[in-house]
């Protein structure tokens, strides 16, 4: 499924609100968390990562992986997780809105 | 917002390190990525392949994440201009080509329309100057339509006029400056409001006022800055004092810096005025000197039409009134100050600022040629980039980059080029065009240029970007970069080549015109000798009875071959010209209305010293003196006129005299006739003169001109020694060799014809380095066809020949078309031409020549490419 315009960083945002992670995690947890549909490819994830950690939203620090590869992993910070709760807001308020036309009647 | 701030910092100044990072992290990313798939059970090798297919290009994925990143298009802007830089290094010939058309372009048109400028079309110092407006008398029974006025109707004209705020009169004589140091100026009579007409105020620097009422005919005098400062220091406690002058006089004022007096050549009020004096107010009875020159302020609301109507109603008043000006047919013409100051120069500035454009136009064409010519051969180019993974944003973003770095370098060479070229101008200036100095170089006028120039190189340097959003890059790099790029280039270009080759003509032929019509004026016969001759005059030193004694002291001199003497010397405008109605004997009044001379009197030496030829009767001598027999020598062409087909010689003549209270009509026996002597232009024999002694009129000042052996501006410090000896307060003023008032004469049309000149040259130039851009590009693109040609059995020769035979097609229809527009150009030419008609044929030969040989010249390398080329290669390149 193609990702819609604009929920990339929501992905992102909410897939390190957790625990920080690295890149590969990243794309691998919306693969999973999504059951398949959202593949966020290389060339999309990296300049997403740069530009959110421009805005101050994320935090990225070199450390050790699981399997002892020195990795870039990206932390939520406290901008972030504000800009995280705005974008659930906002997503909420266009997918209930979407729901109400679908699912009128007539 | 700080943040931002030090993102963007740390991107600007530590990009390596971010790249470094970059790198590292992608690197890392990619091993995890290899990881999973050999866990996942691939080989390896495989599992490296399949990372690879994920990343889909580590580069491109580098490139989007720089693109996204704050700053970035700043970085990019400072790569692309260094890209740009290095690909105009890397085309030497293209660049130079397109960066000298540029600064020509915007160069030339800079100094010209600077000039244009200066002179046609920035505001006189004056006070709403578009408010001021001349008044010429026209007497229309002998046929004069600039003529001055009159005291008493310039009373008149005061009086019964409705439409005008002000009118003033001014004259100009010549004054002189006593003490150790003599010296003659300019002065000029004005009426008290002449000041307050022109809206001027007395520098208020030195205190001082302008002219009240109450001056007139008084000794009140103003001095003009730059004189005050030269000759008094500038020194403000002499205002209200009494200067040394050969004149009663009170300074009251001085004029502010930026004065000066801006009136044609033909009205005689020259700009180097120094002094202005005030009318006596008995002026105003005179009615049969004409001699005031009329400026005009025009009331509030009031247009120029409804102040000429109201002038035609006062002309048809004061006819009325004055029998004699009814049957002069008196008329008015107001003319606006400004157009009429430089009505003589505007037709040859207009036709030089025509000139300019068709240069720009053609520099515009010829770098939008260069350009489209430069896509073509960058199709290849783009392609590659397009599959390397460029963006076509970003392609097209670079594109605007070189666009601009070429205009940029393009436009500062531009203004250094107008600069230039308008030193240049300034150097070899005429006269005339003093005020260019005024404005300078015109900034809106390099902007216009430059915003031609550029706006052709933008936009023809956007067709590769044009071209490269519909460009298939598969197809390119399979066909080598032709398609409709090259079709349009090849259509385009061919009319571009058209278009200038026939702008091209217009201008050669028009240098060629303007070059026969400076050779032409050049070779004119004046009427006397110029060469050899000094002219100068003398103030307050000779009376009218030792006129004599000094011409012979001067004749003594060695090197002095003869020596003359004139009221009005020819060509110089300084003096009101002297003319006035003479009747011949035997012609009732009536018919001789229309009959008028310029008139002159001369010491005996003067024609012989002048080098004017006699063409019957005698010379004036010693014998001709006042109380004698009165005699004249008239001009060829008055006698001509008067008497056709018979001798002057023993006719007598009633003419205007000077006397001791004033001119007086007296009988005269002709008893000489010489040559015409070119008084007021070079190119025209204006009206018939009637020549006189001095001693039976004597006006002054005096102009003596003496005939030399050797250079005539070596005697100076001789003649100057025995003037001192002879007086102590005597000045010389005016020492100019004679050839120096010919070539003022001829200064505006050689101004014209150099650039004349310069506009023909520069056309050639472009049309050959255009040809040869357009058709290097051609033949480049068509070698193909050319191999293949050749393959089939086509020689060197024959490719040659094809190649020429198009650069000659293209240059016979450009030249048919340039020989129409010339001729319809020519009609419009013809005032400035002299001696030669706007039809020359010589000049449309040299034109037909020199067009299609720049054509061959600019085509032959290219053609020669093409022949040169091996058609086995040629064909392999495919």
């Amino acid at each position: 499924m193609d990702l819609l315009q604009g929920t990339l960083d929501l992905l992102v945002l909410r897939a390190v609100e957790l625990a920080p992670m690295h890149g590969v995690g990243i794309a691998d947890r919306i693969q999973q968390v999504t059951r398949g549909a959202f593949v966020v490819k290389p060339g999309s994830l990296f300049p997403a990562l740069r530009r959110l950690e421009q805005r101050g939203w994320l935090e990225g620090e070199w450390a050790h992986s699981e399997n002892n590869r020195r990795a870039r992993y990206y932390k939520l910070t406290r901008g972030g997780r504000a800009q995280l709760a705005e974008e659930k807001r906002k997503w909420y308020r266009m997918t209930s809105a979407m729901n109400w036309m679908l699912e009128s009647e007539g | 917002m700080f943040r931002r701030l030090a993102h963007l910092f740390e991107y600007l100044f530590r990009r390596r390190r971010l790249e470094d990072d970059l790198d590292e992290e992608l690197r890392s990313s990619f091993d995890m990525i290899v990881d999973r798939f050999v866990e996942r059970g691939m080989s390896p090798a495989r599992a490296r392949h399949a990372a690879r297919l994920e990343f889909a290009g580590l580069e491109q994925v580098k490139e989007n994440v720089r693109d996204g990143m704050v700053g970035s298009g700043l970085q990019a802007l400072l790569q692309d201009t260094r890209y740009a830089l290095r690909g105009l290094r890397r085309r030497p010939s293209f660049t130079v080509i397109a960066l000298a058309t540029l600064a020509l372009g915007i160069g030339i048109n800079t100094a010209i329309f600077s000039v244009f400028y200066g002179v046609l079309l920035h505001p006189l110092p004056y006070d709403h100057p578009e408010k001021l407006a001349l008044i010429w008398a026209g007497f229309r029974t002998a046929g004069n339509a600039r003529a001055p006025v009159s005291g008493a109707i310039l009373g008149e004209i005061e009086r019964r006029n409705r439409s005008l705020a002000g009118v003033a009169g001014i004259w100009t004589i010549t004054r002189t400056f006593t003490g150790d140091n003599p010296e003659q100026v300019k002065c000029a009579r004005v009426t008290t409001n002449f000041f307050d007409v022109l809206g001027v105020h007395a520098d208020p620097a030195h205190g001082g006022r302008t002219f009240a009422k109450e001056d007139n005919g008084g000794p009140a005098i103003m001095l003009t800055d730059g004189f005050f400062r030269r000759r008094f220091a500038g020194d403000g406690r002499l205002v209200g004092k009494s200067l040394p002058m050969d004149w009663e006089n009170t300074l009251v004022g001085i004029l502010p810096p930026d004065f000066q007096l801006h009136f044609a050549p033909d009205s005689n009020v020259p700009a180097d005025v120094r002094v202005f004096d005030t009318f006596d107010h008995r002026v105003y009875e005179g009615r049969e000197q004409y001699f005031i020159r009329v400026v005009a302020r025009l009331k509030q609301g009031v247009s120029l039409a409804e102040g000429q109507r109201d002038l035609d109603r006062v002309a048809k008043e004061i006819g009325g009134a004055y029998a004699e000006y009814a049957s002069e047919n008196l008329g008015f013409t107001l003319a606006g100050m400004q157009a009429d100051a430089v009505r003589d120069v505007q037709p040859a500035l207009a036709a030089l600022f025509a000139g300019a454009v068709f240069v720009l136009s053609i520099c515009c064409v010829n770098v939008a040629s260069l350009l489209l010519a430069r896509a073509g051969d960058r199709r290849k180019e783009m392609a590659v980039r397009l599959s390397l993974g460029a963006s076509r944003c970003r392609i097209v973003r670079q594109l605007i980059a070189e666009g601009a770095v070429l205009c940029l370098l393009g436009g500062a060479a531009g203004i250094a080029v107008g600069w230039a070229s308008f030193r240049g101008l300034l150097a070899i200036r005429p006269e005339r065009l003093t005020r260019m100095a005024d404005t300078g170089l015109s900034w809106p006028a390099l902007a216009f240029a430059a915003a031609c120039s550029l706006a052709a190189a933008l936009l023809f340097g956007l067709v590769p970007a044009v071209d490269s959003l519909r460009l298939d890059f598969v197809a390119t790099l399979r066909t080598g970069g032709r398609g409709w790029l090259g079709r349009l280039h090849r259509r385009a270009g061919a009319a571009l080549i058209i278009g200038e080759i026939a702008l091209g003509f217009v201008l050669v032929t028009g240098a060629a015109l303007t070059a026969r019509t400076l050779s032409k004026i050049e070779r004119v016969h004046p009427g006397f000798e110029p060469r050899h001759l000094l002219a100068f005059q003398i103030s307050n030193g000779i009376p009218g009875n030792a006129v004599a004694d000094w011409e012979a002291q001067l004749a003594a001199l060695s090197g002095v071959e003869r020596v003359g003497a004139t009221s009005q010397l020819p060509l110089d405008t300084d003096i009101p010209n002297w003319y006035s109605p003479y009747q011949p004997e035997g012609v009732d009044a009536n018919q001789a209305a229309t009959l008028v001379s310029d008139l002159r009197c001369v010491t005996p030496g003067y024609f012989a010293a002048m080098g004017a030829r006699l063409l019957e009767g005698r010379y004036f001598n010693r014998d001709d003196r006042a109380g004698g027999r009165q005699v004249a020598i008239v001009d060829e062409l008055l006698a001509r006129t008067t008497w056709p087909g018979q001798s002057a010689i023993g006719r007598k003549i009633v003419a205007e005299h000077m006397a001791e209270n004033g001119f007086e009509p007296r009988l005269s026996v002709v008893v000489g006739v010489v040559e015409h002597l070119h008084n007021h232009s070079l190119t025209k024999q204006v009206r018939g003169q009637i020549y006189m002694p001095f001693e039976q009129s004597p006006r002054s000042p005096l102009t003596f001109v003496l005939r030399a052996g050797v250079d005539p501006l070596s005697l100076v410090p001789a003649i100057r020694k025995m003037l001192h000896d002879r007086s102590k307060t005597a000045a010389m003023a005016k020492v100019t060799p004679m050839t120096e008032y010919l070539s003022r004469e001829i200064s505006p049309v050689s101004f014209t014809a150099v650039l004349a000149a310069i506009f023909g040259a520069l056309a050639l130039l472009l049309a050959g380095t255009g040809i040869y851009g357009v058709f290097n590009y051609q033949v480049s693109q068509r070698r193909p066809e050319m191999g293949i040609r050749m393959a089939l059995g086509a020689h060197a020769g024959d490719v040659l020949r094809m190649v020429l035979r198009e650069v000659g097609m293209l240059a016979a229809a450009g030249v048919l078309i340039g020989a129409v527009a010339a001729l319809a150009a020519a009609r419009w030419l013809g005032t400035l031409l002299y001696g030669v008609r706007p039809f020359d044929p010589l000049s449309y030969i040299l034109a037909l020549l020199f067009l299609p040989a720049a054509a061959l010249l600019g085509g032959w390398r290219p053609a020669g490419r093409a022949a040169a080329a091996n058609p086995a290669e040629l064909i392999r390149e495919e």
